[in-house]
């Protein structure tokens, strides 16, 4: 009697629920994404910052009721794991998000590294993985059809900075080219390589250091000795740092140094100080760039979005723009495959064209974003300024660099 | 010709930090018998020490080395009386797995409190140097270099010259026999391994110049203080000096090789070792026990 009243109660209830206007929005089951990250480890700061930029949106998101498919309303979580900056244990974790966490869908963790093995398992379970902070292209030249980045490929890193340097005058020709010896970084410094002749440029040094070197005099030395119009380096912060020490301490006078990964972050100005005036980097996003948004928040909402939730630090860095854009991405596909079936949703994502604040979201074949142009900033009187391309810069270069002993 | 005497003179002032790493892992390693893998971590103690007193009170650089060393030994003795100390007779591998749960701690607790923010001390005359024909001589490592002179011949006095140096020699030598003629064995063990802790914190200062830290960072200091100290030969300060200077110029030549070679400049470092372990196992400068 009592198992009938049950199915009696349970009857009405679809009726109800089935009764309800159309376009009226319900809640939905929760959707689950998951993502490991370096939260310990030498990753930390930049996991840190990509933890940030998802966790914007997931606020955002969660703030309109979740993600609509068909009238549905699901609401979303994010499930971080500690991959301890480590890319074979994150691989392991993303497996683990998959089989035992039940996620719906991935976010990617920090590093190429990481994302080429997290890529692997992506695939095998055919579920979509979009990312923000691998820009190897060797993660996408593996056939892989289940990962999408949203950033600029490696090789693009540093193609603004030539471009730029083409529009100066005098225009500087030689180019002295420093790589640490990781994939990511040898992509960005094989893509200066092949493309600076095109631009009336030639390579005069291309020097490779051992990944995560914190004693580059001899490197520099040898850039000195090239007399190099334009000194550039691919590595990390760190390298960057101790390669614009040295270059100080050497006297190297060079008219344009720009370093693909570091001039962007506060802590290369601060620790730095004014010797980091002048230096140009790549960037994939500022907080000045102009782009209209066809979702989401603009670029000076965005901004103060991230100064609202986190006080204290600063204008978000492209590091937490990529990872909110990724998430975006994800969110836009779901809601066009009007589905929660992983298959669907990576159609979507192959399909997908959209611009929002980050610049245009649209992936190749590969599943690599090459169609949003890299931007160059530079550093003047310690404070970042978007100096190419002109559609989006709020400051001129400040060109040739002043030599040491005259700053 | 300017360049090569250029790659010479950096590679000795880039020494200068291998021998300030070196001397404190050398000693903790010679007298304790423990591979301490928290060397690196101690060092980076040292560098946020070097870094914190200067951004909050401008105070110079290198008035803080003192600071570091002070600091760095209480916590050494610390860490040895109350951790270390109660495995000092296990096997080895006790050591190691002990002092890389050490460094872990501290590194974490370094991510806790500073965050992963990168960090440098960049005080004005950072990058600043003279010029003797043509050569560059940048201030900061020069002094750098003679810091570490300094404190090698500061630990090496301390060493044979001093009541607890000799108990220091003394427990190296012997552990019982030291033990019988009234050495407290705990306090001495502590004292060596604080001593090692100091010097490890003048190099923090010291690096904390010349690049940017972060709490990670010591690690790779680690495994270089390790190579200095076979590359010079256990047991004196002096042959740790020799292993770092040889150190930074293996490593400077091994940058200089054009193309890709300073990928390898850490490969020809080890190299280097190996053929030192093969041909001279006490060290270049070392003494057969």
């Amino acid at each position: 009697m009592r198992r009938w009243a049950v199915i009696a109660v349970a009857a009405v209830a679809t009726v109800a629920c089935g009764g309800s206007s159309p376009g009226e929005q319900t809640t939905g089951s929760t959707i689950v994404l998951g993502a490991p990250l370096g939260l310990t480890g030498s990753l930390t700061k930049e996991s840190t910052l990509t933890q940030q930029g998802y966790n914007l949106w997931l606020d955002w998101i969660n703030a309109r009721g979740g993600i609509v498919v068909n009238n549905v309303k699901h609401p979303v979580t994010i499930k971080y794991y500690d991959d301890t900056s480590n890319a074979n244990q994150s691989a392991v974790l993303m497996q683990k998000l998959i089989t035992e966490d039940k996620a719906n869908f991935l976010l990617g963790p920090y590093g190429s590294a990481a994302t080429a093995t997290d890529a692997a398992i992506a695939e095998q379970n055919e579920i979509p993985m979009v990312e923000a902070n691998g820009a190897a292209q060797s993660i996408f030249n593996q056939g892989y059809k289940y990962t999408f980045g949203v950033l600029s490929p490696a090789n693009k890193y540093l193609q603004g900075v030539i471009d730029m340097a083409a529009t100066l005058s005098p225009k500087p020709t030689t180019i002295a080219m420093l790589s640490a010896d990781d994939n990511f970084s040898l992509e960005v410094a094989e893509g200066v390589n092949t493309y600076a002749a095109s631009k009336g440029m030639n390579v005069v040094l291309y020097k490779k250091y051992k990944n995560g070197a914190t004693n580059l005099s001899a490197e520099v030395q040898a850039a000195k000795a090239a007399n190099a119009d334009i000194v550039l380096n691919s590595g990390h912060l760190q390298e960057a740092i101790a390669i614009n020490k040295a270059a100080k301490e050497q006297k190297v006078n060079a008219k344009i140094f720009a370093y693909s990964v570091g001039p962007s972050t506060p802590d290369f100005i601060t620790a730095l100080g004014k010797d980091a005036n002048y230096v140009y980097g790549g960037s994939q996003w500022t907080p000045q760039v102009k782009y209209t948004p066809a979702f989401y928040l603009t670029v000076p909402e965005y901004v103060a979005a991230y100064k609202a939730k986190y006080p204290g630090l600063g204008d978000p860095d492209y590091h937490v723009a990529e990872s909110t854009a990724a998430c975006l991405a994800l969110q836009r596909a779901i809601e066009k495959a009007g589905s929660l079936d992983p298959k669907k949703v990576r159609d979507a994502l192959a399909a997908l064209d959209v611009t929002v604040f980050f610049g245009q979201v649209k992936f190749d074949s590969r599943g690599i974003n090459i169609y949003k142009p890299m931007v160059v900033e530079q550093i003047q009187n310690g404070a970042h300024h978007t100096v190419f391309p002109d559609s989006v810069a709020d400051a001129k270069p400040q060109y040739p660099t002043p030599a040491w002993d005259q700053r | 010709m300017a360049a090569f005497v250029q790659l010479v003179i950096l590679g000795l002032l880039a020494g200068g930090v291998y021998v300030a790493v070196g001397v404190g892992f050398g000693l903790v390693w010679g007298v304790l018998n423990i591979v301490n893998l928290a060397h690196g971590a101690l060092v980076i103690v040292g560098g946020y020490i070097t870094w914190q007193l200067f951004t909050a009170f401008g105070l110079d650089p290198f008035l803080t080395l003192p600071v570091d060393a002070v600091a760095l030994f209480v916590l050494g003795y610390a860490l040895q009386r109350g951790v270390i100390n109660r495995i000092i007779r296990a096997p080895l591998l006790f050591t190691f797995l002990l002092t890389f749960g050490v460094n872990l701690v501290i590194v974490n607790i370094l991510l806790l409190i500073f965050g992963s923010d990168f960090r440098s001390v960049t005080p004005t005359y950072s990058g600043q140097g003279f010029e003797l024909g043509g050569i560059v001589i940048p201030y900061v490592r020069l002094a750098s270099l003679g810091a570490a002179i300094l404190l090698s011949a500061g630990l090496a006095f301390l060493l044979s010259r001093t009541r607890i140096g000799l108990s220091i020699h003394a427990i190296a030598a012997d552990r019982d026999a030291a033990q019988l003629v009234g050495i407290d064995l705990r306090h001495a063990y502590a004292v060596t391994y604080g001593l090692g802790a100091a010097c490890a914190g003048v190099a923090g200062g010291l690096i904390a110049m010349i690049q940017a830290i972060t709490p990670t960072a010591g690690e790779p200091y680690t495994l270089q203080a390790f190579v200095v100290v076979i590359l010079g030969g256990l047991g004196r300060v002096s042959a740790t000096v020799v292993g770092g200077l040889a150190f930074g110029l293996v490593e400077a030549f091994g940058q200089s090789i054009p193309g890709s070679g300073s990928v390898f400049a850490n490969a020809i470092a080890f190299g280097l070792m190996v053929l030192v372990l093969v041909t001279r196992p006490q060290g270049l400068m070392g003494r057969l026990r």
